[in-house]
């Protein structure tokens, strides 16, 4: 009867120094694959979802703390390897290639990892049409190498019968569909996103992108109208070709480099991402 | 023999420790919420814990009631009474074994129904990307089964030269172990890949792999989970290896069990 009494005492400042411990938000070392194959048994699907959720609830605690002006910097080496454990184990597993390609191509530009990953997985998912639809975005996008890029799409049209993918081989010649081809991308995914974490990613890059095509517009206008081209941004917000002001959701102001290109002082990434 | 296995059977049952496993198998009952942690793959990833939860139930079953059941009755003189009727030691064991499996495919049973009903639940909110192949998922607990009851002969031959139940249970958790490993172990050892690995290893290595029993052959769950098409030959084939490793694994328990003295 004392020792309950005694725990009932104890229990909230208990509790309270537990809830202070200083967070470490680590992801840890995982063996390698093969050493994981073989503990796992039968249960290799099971492991590798897990593995998959380690590193999805490590980006999400990051992602929490980002709002809260708590700037980690997430260790993408290690969610890049625990990722491809996770794919060894279960090659079939859609979550790891989702995330592999939100964070390696976004965040660590990463790109022919990404496309290597999706490749390899593209020989088990051949159902899949989400796996050469990422693949040739990262070609078109980041490698311009259109080339690729409109195999893969041709690819991903097959699979779902959608003109879209076939038409959008052809869109991104032209330099500003490659914008166009961004937006289009990142809204499709922003849509199928059912991870705050990762929806709240991509939103913000689709904002930027958007006001970019506004300016770019913008100046096509101007460029049409005077028959010159706008010397800044900042010109062509005071004579009113663009209005409200562009915003770059990612805290940098918008300039034109010197091939006219739409560009930010922030470069579309967040302070603590690897350049 | 019969009478032997309905008499295991009856034991079984009064033993609470296997209902509780069992009830412990209702966990899978907590698996559509746990699912939708999920991204991309709600359905396969319900699909995946619940094969998972159930070949882990069946597991604990093969190790806790093959390992002891033999190992019991010659610790209680039941079986030294038993063999003073008109009943052939081969009878008796394998009366004993066929009590546990059939319980362990009665267990199985309920184990594919709250399967199929939680697979069902989830599907029914999340819409799969592709169609739930049902008979698959019903030939992965099927085999998984079987696998079981081929390690359950382990634990019986373990069971026949044991004096107490720690070669049994352990020796069985091990043989699991290596079993589910081999096929693995096997592709790395000879892949052209690897070059760390002495020539006298690779030959000891595949040696084992030929003599151990393989268990990854008897993992369709991907089959189940992603839904692709089984490959009936290799499935056939897994079947065939059953039969004639199981019947080597009883014969040589029956040998063993005829020598032994039992007081």
């Amino acid at each position: 009867m004392a020792a309950v009494f005694a725990y009932v005492l104890l229990i909230q400042p208990f509790v309270s120094s537990m809830g202070a411990k200083p967070f470490a938000v680590k992801l840890g070392v995982i063996p390698r694959a093969e050493a994981i194959k073989i503990g796992a048994a039968d249960h290799k699907q099971s492991v590798a979802a897990y593995l998959v959720f380690k590193v999805m609830v490590y980006f999400g605690t990051l992602v929490e703390k980002a709002e809260n002006k708590v700037e980690i910097p997430p260790d993408y080496p290690a969610m890049s390897r625990i990722l491809h454990s996770s794919v060894k184990l279960d090659p079939y597993n859609m979550d790891a290639y989702y995330f592999a390609q939100a964070i390696l191509v976004w965040d660590v530009k990463q790109i022919k990892l990404a496309n290597d990953l999706l490749e390899y997985g593209m020989k088990y998912r051949t159902w899949d049409f989400y796996l050469p639809f990422f693949a040739g975005f990262n070609n078109a996008y980041f490698l311009k190498d259109y080339e690729r890029a409109a195999q893969y799409y041709k690819r991903a049209g097959e699979l779902t019968g959608d003109e879209l993918h076939v038409n959008l081989a052809g869109r991104y010649m032209y330099e500003a569909g490659r914008t166009d081809l961004a937006i289009a991308y990142l809204s499709a995914m922003v849509k199928s996103a059912k991870n705050d974490a990762i929806r709240k990613s991509f939103n913000k890059r689709l904002e930027a992108l958007k006001e970019v095509r506004r300016i770019q517009q913008a100046k096509q206008e101007y460029f049409n109208k005077t028959g010159k081209l706008p010397a800044s941004v900042e010109e062509l917000v005071e004579k009113a070709f663009i209005s409200p002001l562009p915003r770059d959701p990612y805290g940098g102001t918008f300039y034109f480099d010197d091939k006219g290109e739409v560009r930010s002082t922030s470069n579309f990434a967040s302070k603590s991402a690897a350049n | 023999m019969r009478q032997i296995m309905v008499a295991t059977i009856k034991g079984i049952l009064r033993d609470r420790i296997f209902w509780g496993i069992l009830v412990a198998g209702l966990i899978i009952l907590s698996i559509p919420s746990i699912s939708t942690l999920s991204m991309r793959q709600v359905p396969e990833l319900a699909i995946t814990l619940s094969l998972s939860c159930s070949s882990f139930m069946l597991l604990l079953l093969t190790t806790f009631l093959g390992g002891t059941v033999l190992w019991k009755d010659i610790e209680r003189r039941y079986t030294y009474s038993t063999l003073t009727l008109p009943i052939s030691r081969s009878s008796y064991l394998l009366g004993k074994f066929s009590g546990v499996i059939v319980f362990m495919l009665l267990s199985a049973l309920f184990l594919s129904i709250v399967t199929v009903v939680v697979i069902k639940l989830v599907t029914i909110t999340v819409h799969p990307d592709r169609p739930v192949l049902w008979g698959n998922i019903l030939v992965a607990v099927a085999f998984d089964a079987l696998k079981y009851m081929l390690l359950t002969s382990f634990a019986f031959l373990f069971s026949t030269f044991s004096t107490s139940f720690f070669l049994p249970i352990f020796g069985t958790i091990a043989v699991f172990l290596v079993g589910s490993a081999s096929q693995d172990v096997f592709e790395f050892v000879t892949a052209p890949t690897t070059q760390s690995v002495s020539p006298f290893v690779k030959a000891i290595a595949s040696a084992l792999y030929y003599i151990l029993p393989n268990f990854s052959a008897f993992d369709l769950k991907v089959y189940a989970i992603y839904s692709l098409d089984l490959p009936s030959q290799a499935v056939i084939l897994t079947a065939g290896y059953w039969i004639v490793y199981l019947t080597i694994n009883l014969s040589i328990a029956t040998i063993i069990f005829g020598k032994r003295e039992i007081k």
